[in-house]
């Protein structure tokens, strides 16, 4: 049985998509379809990676991620974004909340921008689990 | 000046007695033995009085006194009587003696006589010079008021405005020339001929109508803007401010001003089209997400097929082709979002029933609707019929308003929650048609509604172009139509969209 990878998103077939890729990897997916679904996920399963899309209803997907890089338990699962938005741009909105009197977080793993090809999220994944 | 007396009488002796004593009264004083004497005395001094003995041998005081009526209607006679002779007094009354006094002639009673006579020549100047003074008055009045009408008349002729200005009945009694360029019809085809409602729509007359008391009340004028039918049938834009004129608490007439906005309306869709071209050009970057969300697509559904062929597993296999068909799908949409928006194209008018295009449109998302148990519901007025408006338009608009207001539901995704979304048609004023589209699902706050009609700005992530909204604003504005939008997060959206319609052409003429 390989590491367990919790998928973040919206979007059915980005979690089709990903499924896919980290069933053909050898690793155990858990779906979840948004922010609010995936902290419950983590509680329930404690994944080993955290495969996330930061655009998303409620802005769930942000407040998932500062919620697990600020927590004393959860805040060393390796998180992958995976967006449509730019990484840049991503960082730059993290800083902004951050001023705005969030508590300072660590940038993300690994931040991959769509598209995606299926081997390089693949790569991505086994540099960091190794 | 003294006062000029002719004293006409047979008998010299007392003649000149008289005339002594009345030129020691000032008088200047001229005698004459007989009437015909006295007549060519008369004619050559003008006395201003004449004082003649009624009994003379030749021409009689009676006949003197007809003569010189006869030739200046102001000379003041005294007639001489003799006694008994009242009949004679009274007669030379009625031919317009201003007295008579009796014989033998009393210094007192004809100082009376004079003094009445000289009053009433007096009141007889008077009455020449007002009558003088106010014959030049009136002149100089009329004069003016031929000025300040002919300055009025330039005044409307030559105003950019067009005004039409009725009498109290509604006639037209005021159509410059302004007012012929936009509706058409020749003052000469309008004045006295036609009524308001002739040349503006019913519609029009009665919201001015209602605003009448306004009017009153406010002393303010109101415009708006409006279309006005000309002679060929066309719809002219324009500003339109009218108002009933009151004279004394009564309507005495009613006028309009108006104010062709063709050629405006011309320019802010020049302005609106490079708008539009420029936004185009600026959003390359905003678009960019969307498409990187069609490519990732693209990705995700070649990864399930190779993964499907290498295992030999149809579910991959098929769920990959689903979604390369599915975005290949979403490219189109975005491609020819982006055609409809950057491209001017001409509205078609053509018949088509508004109510049948709700309907049809409400039944494409039935299917969808019911998957998320969300309620489709369709309330058309029946007063709706055929019209000549823009089909295709309109059915893009309500596809796109209807899809959204669904997602909007699907997003809001609270459980318990019935969703519903309500499309309504009314036939409104001013040959409007209204469409209403109105979810009770997720809303926008006010950040969001201000970014609504920015393009590629879209709240659906994976599943948006961005461009829905704009695309539909562009038909409406193309449609000459407006679009409004009430919305609140969390409790939901309705849009509410005018378009103009005209009628089926044959059968407005019937």
């Amino acid at each position: 049985m390989g590491k367990k990878i919790l998928i973040v998103d919206d979007d059915p077939d980005v979690r089709l998509f990903s499924q896919a890729v980290l069933e053909e990897n050898g690793y155990t997916p858990v779906v979840a379809k948004n922010g609010e679904e995936g902290e419950a996920l983590i509680r329930q399963e404690a994944p080993d990676m955290i495969l996330l899309d930061v655009l998303m209803p409620r802005e769930s997907g942000i407040r998932l991620y500062r919620n697990m890089k600020t927590h004393k338990k959860y805040k060393n699962i390796p998180i992958i974004i995976l967006s449509g938005i730019a990484e840049k741009s991503f960082l730059r909105s993290q800083k902004v909340l951050t001023e705005f009197g969030g508590d300072p977080v660590p940038d993300p793993e690994a931040y991959l921008e769509k598209p995606v090809d299926g081997e390089e999220l693949a790569n991505t994944i086994k540099k960091i689990l190794g | 000046m003294p006062t000029k007396l002719l004293l006409i009488d047979d008998e010299q002796t007392s003649t000149s007695l008289l005339a002594l004593s009345l030129k020691s009264d000032g008088y200047e004083v001229l005698t004459a033995e007989n009437g015909r004497q006295g007549l060519e005395i008369f004619d050559r001094e003008l006395p201003d009085i004449v004082i003649t003995d009624i009994r003379m041998p030749g021409m009689d005081g009676i006949e003197v006194l007809k003569e010189i009526k006869k030739r200046a209607h102001t000379a003041e006679v005294i007639i001489v009587t003799g006694h008994g002779d009242i009949d004679n007094a009274i007669d030379s009354l009625k031919y317009g003696a201003s007295d008579f006094i009796n014989k033998p002639v009393r210094a007192e009673t004809l100082s009376v006589a004079l003094e009445r006579a000289k009053n009433k020549l007096d009141l007889q100047a008077k009455l020449d010079t007002y009558t003088k003074n106010l014959e030049q008055e009136v002149e100089t009045v009329t004069h003016e008021l031929r000025m300040q009408s002919n300055f009025l008349e330039k005044l409307i002729k030559t105003s950019e405005e067009g005004i039409v200005a009725t009498d109290r009945v509604f006639t037209v009694i005021i159509y410059n020339p302004a007012a012929e360029h936009i509706l058409g019809y020749t003052a000469d085809a309008v004045l006295y001929r036609k009524k308001a409602k002739d040349l503006f729509s019913l519609d029009l007359m009665r919201k001015y109508q209602a605003k009448r008391h306004d009017y009153q009340r406010r002393k303010k004028l109101e415009h708006f803007e409006t279309h006005v039918r000309n002679k060929d049938g066309d719809l002219v834009p324009v500003r339109f401010t009218g108002v009933f004129l009151y004279e004394e608490g009564r309507i005495m007439g009613s006028v309009a001003f108006i104010q062709d906005l063709s050629e405006i309306k011309r320019l802010e869709k020049e302005v609106l089209m490079s708008e539009r071209l420029a936004t185009v050009g600026q959003t390359v970057a905003g678009m960019a997400h969307g498409v990187k969300n069609i490519l990732h697509g693209f990705k995700g559904g070649s990864y399930l097929m190779e993964v499907g062929f290498k295992n030999n597993d149809t579910e991959k296999l098929k769920s990959g082709w689903q979604m390369i068909q599915k975005n290949i799908n979403h490219t189109s949409e975005l491609v020819m979002d982006l055609l409809t928006y950057s491209k001017d194209r001409d509205v078609a008018y053509v018949p088509c029933d508004p109510n049948d295009i709700a309907a049809e449109v409400c039944e494409t998302f039935t299917g969808t609707a019911t998957e998320h148990n969300i309620r489709v519901t369709a309330k058309l007025d029946p007063a709706i019929k055929t019209v000549a408006m823009d089909k295709t338009s309109i059915h893009t608009i309500l596809m796109n308003l209807v899809s959204n207001a669904i997602d909007a539901c699907i997003f809001d995704d609270i459980p318990g929650k019935s969703y519903e979304v309500k499309v309504k048609t009314t036939l409104a004023e001013n040959h409007v048609i209204q469409f209403e589209v109105a979810d009770n699902g997720t809303g926008m706050d006010k950040k969001l509604r201000d970014k609504m009609f920015t393009s590629f700005f879209s709240t659906k992530g994976h599943k948006g172009t961005g461009l829905g909204l704009l695309v539909t604003r562009k038909l409406i504005e193309d449609h000459d139509g407006s679009i409004d939008v009430f919305s609140e997060a969390g409790k939901g959206t309705t849009f509410i969209i005018d378009l103009p319609y005209e009628d089926i052409k044959n059968e407005a003429r019937a």
